[in-house]
């Protein structure tokens, strides 16, 4: 309860420093949820329509990379923008911008992975009747995507979700810095190794309220019909 | 006009469908019977485009429609499930009325039932102009009333058109009285082929006699 209190308290006192690390959160999520989606959500429409050579390779490299440990995909965008790295003087590490780059290798990979099946099990139908119908390749992506809507949402906010949630990557490249590079999900780890436990809850309280409301918003803007 | 030469469609050592030679005239209404598994369907997707040959050839007119016998119902009402072919709403409204869904416009199409469902998914192709039409058993979930709007929706749309029919069939109904000549395909093969009165009347072979025999009962 204590950490409810918490948590309501420092909402309505619209703590600077909390308010800048939610603002920084929801940036890094947005950002690296839309580069995925922008990546994955046509790689996954191409996997899930398409049959080539090579395919169930590819099905099993991204279902592992879909586990990928987020301390391995930090430590493997840090190796790339340490200043000795080869990407090092773009001076990126310890910036937003890295985390997004970090998360996005998260990311992707389940997108892809989630929107390829998703149109492999479902937009068949919807694929032959609109091939039947001798309708454009626009059109038929088109209706599969207006038919898919509530599965792609899904998709989207999978990787809204492990964005906002993810801790190990971000707090290799970001550093957790205050000010700058501090999320929720690092700033509880550091409250938790303060041995602020209830400061911590009340943040985690706060990240899943975030989430709710993100949730919330997009099911409100891709409303289905009730009788669907 | 279309021509096959030497039509196969194999999965792995299985031949579904073997037509060493077919023909069929512009404007011709053509169905298609057999049991389970004789190359109705995999017929009808192969000229539709959504199937890849084993081999051969087939010539046949650019402009071609296919309705699946799975009909799919797009989210929405019956008028928005017809106009994603692009077509007006009045023509929609048209065709409804032609099957005798118009009560219905309004409602989602995810709620029709079986037969329903497949009268609108016969509306919306209709609604586009073709050359040949494909229709994989257009009738199956329809009652005597359904079948019977059916098979007059599509001699009017021929009649309008011009176009080729090609539709497979369970129905000795539909054979007899939309098309003006049958085949009775058997493991991928034609057993019988002629005018449907005649073949049902008269089959060709022993196979053909026990498969319309069964149609019978």
């Amino acid at each position: 309860m204590e950490s409810f209190q918490q948590a309501f308290d420092l909402l309505i006192s619209l703590d600077k420093e909390l308010l800048q690390i939610i603002g920084v959160t929801l940036r890094m999520s947005f950002f690296s949820t839309t580069i995925s989606c922008l990546l994955g959500l046509p790689l996954g429409a191409l996997i899930g329509t398409r049959s080539f050579r090579g395919k169930s390779f590819l099905k099993k490299l991204i279902h592992t990379l879909m586990g990928l440990p987020p301390v391995v995909a930090g430590l493997f965008v840090y190796v790339l923008f340490t200043h000795y790295g080869p990407f090092g003087s773009l001076n990126l590490l310890f910036t937003v911008k890295v985390m997004v780059i970090a998360q996005v290798i998260l990311i992707t990979p389940i997108v892809i992975g989630l929107s390829s099946s998703f149109i492999e099990g479902t937009s068949k139908p919807v694929i032959d009747t609109a091939r039947g119908l001798g309708l454009s390749k626009a059109k038929t992506v088109g209706l599969c995507l207006s038919e898919g809507r509530s599965s792609l949402l899904s998709v989207v906010l999978s990787a809204f979700g492990r964005s906002i949630a993810e801790v190990g990557a971000v707090s290799i490249v970001g550093g957790n810095i205050q000010w700058k590079t501090r999320v929720m999900t690092t700033a509880i780890m550091l409250e938790t190794n303060k041995g602020k436990f209830s400061f911590a809850l009340a943040l985690g309280i706060i990240l899943l309220l975030i989430g709710f409301a993100v949730n919330a918003l997009a099911s409100f803007i891709v409303k289905e019909p009730a009788d669907d | 006009m279309i021509e096959i030469r030497d039509l196969k469609k194999c999965y792995g050592e299985r031949t579904v469908l073997d037509l060493p030679e077919l023909t069929v005239g512009d404007g011709e209404a053509l169905a298609f019977a057999g049991p389970n598994g004789s190359g109705k369907t995999t017929l009808l997707r192969l000229l539709a485009e959504l199937l890849k040959s084993s081999g051969g050839t087939v010539k046949k007119p650019d402009k071609a429609l296919y309705m699946p016998q799975q009909s799919y119902a797009f989210k929405g009402d019956l008028v928005r499930n017809i106009t994603v072919t692009g077509c007006e709403k009045s023509e929609a409204k048209r065709l409804l009325e032609k099957l005798e869904l118009s009560h219905l416009a309004e409602k989602k199409a995810a709620s029709l039932s079986g037969g329903e469902l497949q009268r609108l998914s016969l509306c919306r192709v209709l609604s586009v102009p073709c050359e040949l039409l494909l229709l994989d058993e257009p009738t199956s979930a329809c009652d005597a009333k359904g079948a019977a709007l059916v098979i007059e929706a599509i001699k009017a749309y021929q009649k309008e058109t011009g176009c080729t029919v090609l539709m497979s069939t369970h129905s000795p109904v539909l054979a007899a009285k939309a098309a003006d000549r049958l085949i009775i395909l058997n493991g991928g093969r034609i057993e019988a082929d002629g005018e449907p009165k005649r073949i049902l009347m008269n089959p060709e072979n022993e196979w053909a006699e026990h498969f319309i025999a069964g149609w019978k009962i």
